[in-house]
Order: C-alpha cells, then structure tokens, then sequence
C-alpha cells in the first residue's frame, strides 16, 4: 500500500468512527427527547396527584 | 487503638475459620502447584533459560492463584447477611478493610513459601541463597496486590460475572507491580545484587503505600454501596 | 432553568459549528497544505490526527477522574453521567489513537504492533475505560454501579502515572536505543505550516471532544429524566 494509502486509511477510520458515533448519540438525543416532551405533556398532570 | 483492635479480631476470625476448614489455602496451594505443572507443558523450558523465565512464570502463577483468594475473600460475609450485619454495627469500616488485606496477605504469602522452593526443585535451579531477596520483592509485589485487589474485591462482590470482571479490572491497574516484581527479580537473578533492584523496589513501595491509603479511605463508600 | 437549558444548547451549537468550521480547515492543512516529512514522508500526516487523539483520551481520562471524585464526594447524579458519557467518549478516541497508531507503524516500523512505551500505555488505558464501562453494564443496581465504576475511575488516574513509569523504564531498560526510536518526534526540519497543520487539528478535535461530549451528557441527563418520571409521575 502506498504512503498516502496508509493517510486515508487512517483518517477514514477516524472520520467514519467519529461520525458514527456522532450519528448514535443525535439519534439517542432526539429518541429520548421526544420520550421525556411526550412524559411531560401527558404525566405532568399526574405527577402531583 | 479501636481500629487496630477490631481488625486483630476480624483478621483472628477468618483466621481461625480458614485453620478449621482450609478451603481457601488448600485450593491456593495447589492452584499454584498445578500452574507450575502447567507452564512446565505450556513452555519449552530448557535449564539454561529456567532462571531467565522463573520470575514471569512465577509472578504469573501468584497472581491467579491471588485472584483465585481475592474471589473468596468476602464470601464467609456474603452468607447469612453477614456483611449486613457487620454493617449495622459501630464497626469502622476500615478495620474489615484492613483485617481482609491482611488475611489475603497471609494466605499468598503462605503459598508463595511454599511454591518459591517447589519451583526451584521442580526446574532444576540453582541460587538458592537468592530466595531471600526474591521473596522479598515477591513480598512487596504481594503487598500491592492484595491492597487493591482487596478494594477491587468488594467492588465487584454484587456484579455479574464476578469472576471475570474482577481480574478485567484488577489486571491493568496491577501493570507497575507485575512489571516492577518480575523485573527486580530478574535483575536479582541476573547480577545476584540487590541495588540494581533498587529503582522497580522503590516503585513497588510507592505504589504500596499509594494504594494501602487509598484503599483505606475509599473501602467505606464501596462496601456501603 | 429552561433559560440555562437554552444557554447550554446555544453554546453547544456554536461549538459543533466551530469544531466543523476546524476540522475542515485542520483537514486541509493536515493533507495538503503542510509539506511530507522529510524523514518520514506523506505517512507523517497521520501524527496530525494521533496526537490529538491521545491528547483527548487523556483528557477524557481526566474529566472521568474529575466526575468520579465529585460523585464520590457529593452524590450528584449529575457527576455521575459526567464521568459516563467522558468514559464512552475516552474508549472511543484511545481505540481511534491506537488504530492510527498501528497504521502510522505498520509503514514507519515494517510492523502493526510493536510493545513501544506509547502504544502500550494507551493500549492499557483502553483497557481501564473498558474495565469501568464493563463494571458499570454488570451491577444491576444503579447506585452501587455508580458508586463502584468511580472507585475504577479514582485509581485507574492515580495508578497511571506508576504505570506510565514503570512502562517507560521497562521498555528504556531493555530495547537498545538505537534504530527504533518511535517515541523520537522528528522535530528537527518542522516547516511552519506542520505546526499549524497540528495547531488547527489540535482545536478541532478539543472542540469536537466538547461537542461530543456536551450531546452525550444532555442525553444522559434526559434519560435520567425519563427515568424519574416513570418511576414518580408515571401513569396512574
């Protein structure tokens, strides 16, 4: 493999990590979000009881 | 001295219930003997060689057969709610630390007394007026061991898949110790001084030291979790 | 609160966009805007994003010591997912810095691994994160996990510097100093444009560390939320 083979199979690694990760936590954030604005709005009422 | 007091009769309980049933000592020591056998299959070890490879193989059989004590050091406690019980009294916490560190202590250094020789015998070494240094590091390197594997003992009592978790953990945070033991053995068996050993013997202190004042303060939060 | 939530949400975007606006312009430089190494030719490139990494999984090494004390010192969940979220993302960059660092050997040295000072310790500090993630995922009861997993994460930071000792003279004391110098930065013939190229990427990757960092505790804070309520709100 050559020299600049080695570069962009060492920055695609990090890249497509980084991104994935990325990807996981935006998805986990608007899951949750979505779950605790749905929570609030309909348990709210609730909670006090 | 309540702490020391209340350790010396923790220490003399587990003491006294390891001389009457001999459960733990007994799988120790011949935990130990196996791995000696073991390695002696495991790896071509001719004479010349056996003093070179002696510290790792050896460090290597103490450290799993530690980890083997270290599984059941807490397990007189896990029954009948003992811990539950030791708990609720005005007991210091740290003096259960210390009396466990202590017992774990006793129990390597008892087998590492005997496995010490049994491997001089069984690969054919010379040295023997060595042993005393070697054990001497081998104590120290002890010493590390049970201080945070004690700690680490408690952390993982109520996880799954203790047996495993526990050296996962335990193994890389003991990296100085088995690095400073097995290479200050080396360099005794190697040049037969002890002052070239001096630099990795001053490392297993520190790290002694560190980690015994650590664990001392830390053991309360963790047995309480 | 809802004002601070704002706050923190705005500061997180900005940081998202100046960590992109960074790596872009880091990425540049990185591969073309600063020169081969005279040594070490196009290869060297690759350091532009290793030494950032191990800079911020040591950083993330440290937000999780800093979380573990606290937590251990003042109960606050909120310590807790600090030190969570700084322990997922630390695995995360030490894994990066150990496949760069295997990529930039395998040309530089002939070989994917060698037992050098550096790749080593980085190799056991992913090993200390794992360990305190594992803990974490094996103790069912959530306080004890917590009170637990930051134990690991006080004395995995108090054991490194003995480890980083013990590793450096083990390796100093053994391999001869001569042909393989990988702990050696060839910082004899460093053109201008190298340390910008390492300046920028530094940045990018501390901003996106934060970035990153800031998402995945705003998450945890959530789910913490979430929890709460279904246990003390939930339906009648």
């Amino acid at each position: 493999m050559s020299a600049w083979g080695f570069v962009f199979l060492a920055y695609g690694i990090v890249w497509f990590a980084l991104l994935v990760y990325l990807g996981n936590v935006i998805r986990r954030f608007r899951k949750v979000e979505s779950e605790l604005s749905s929570l609030r709005s309909s348990g709210g009422l609730k909670k006090n009881a | 001295m309540e702490l020391l007091k209340q350790t010396l009769w923790m220490l003399w309980k587990d003491l006294l219930l390891e001389l009457r049933r001999r459960e733990s000592i007994l799988a120790m020591f011949f935990f130990g003997t196996l791995l000696l056998f073991v390695f002696h299959f495991a790896f071509e070890i001719p004479t010349e060689k056996a003093a070179e490879m002696a510290p790792g193989l050896l460090w290597l059989a103490f450290l799993f057969t530690g980890t083997l004590g270290l599984t059941q050091l807490f397990q007189a406690e896990r029954e009948n709610h003992c811990l539950d019980a030791l708990l609720l009294s005005p007991m210091d916490r740290a003096s259960l630390y210390l009396a466990k560190v202590f017992f774990n202590l006793f129990l390597m250094l008892l087998v590492e007394l005997i496995v010490f020789p049994l491997f001089w015998v069984l690969f054919n070494l010379a040295f023997w007026n060595l042993l005393p240094s070697l054990f001497l590091v081998a104590f120290l390197g002890t010493i590390g061991f049970c201080v945070l594997g004690t700690l680490f003992s408690a952390v993982t009592l109520k996880a799954r898949a203790r047996e495993l978790l526990l050296p996962l953990i335990l193994f890389p945070l003991m990296i100085p110790v088995i690095l400073a033991t097995v290479r200050g053995m080396e360099i005794i068996l190697r040049t037969g001084k002890f002052t070239e050993a001096l630099p990795w013997l001053r490392l297993l202190i520190g790290f002694d030291v560190i980690f015994f004042t650590v664990g001392f303060l830390i053991f309360e939060w963790v047995i309480e979790a | 609160m809802a004002g601070t939530m704002q706050k923190r949400g705005r500061a997180r975007r900005v940081t998202g966009i100046l960590a992109l606006a960074f790596i872009l312009v880091g990425l540049y430089f990185a591969l073309i805007g600063a020169p081969p190494d005279a040594y070490q030719g196009e290869v060297q490139r690759i350091m532009y994003v290793h030494i950032p990494s191990i800079l911020t999984a040591y950083l993330s090494f440290f937000i999780v010591f800093i979380g573990s004390c606290l937590f251990l010192w003042k109960r606050e969940k909120r310590d807790d997912i600090l030190a969570r979220s700084a322990a997922e993302i630390g695995v995360l960059f030490t894994s990066l810095t150990i496949i760069e660092g295997s990529i930039w050997g395998k040309p530089t040295w002939g070989v994917w691994w060698t037992w050098d000072a550096r790749l080593t310790l980085t190799a056991i500090l992913l090993l200390i994160f794992v360990g305190y993630l594992m803990l974490r995922s094996l103790i069912e009861d959530e306080n004890r996990g917590a009170v637990c997993s930051a134990v690991v994460g006080v004395i995995g930071f108090l054991d490194i510097p003995l480890i980083h000792m013990s590793v450096y003279w083990w390796r100093t004391l053994h391999q001869p100093p001569s042909i393989l110098r990988p702990d050696k930065m060839p910082w004899e013939n460093v053109h201008p444009s190298m340390l910008i190229a390492l300046a920028v990427n530094f940045a990018a990757f501390i901003l996106l560390y934060f970035y990153l960092l800031s998402l995945r505790f705003r998450v945890g804070e959530m789910e913490e939320e979430v929890k709460t309520l279904k246990l003390y709100g939930g339906a009648s």
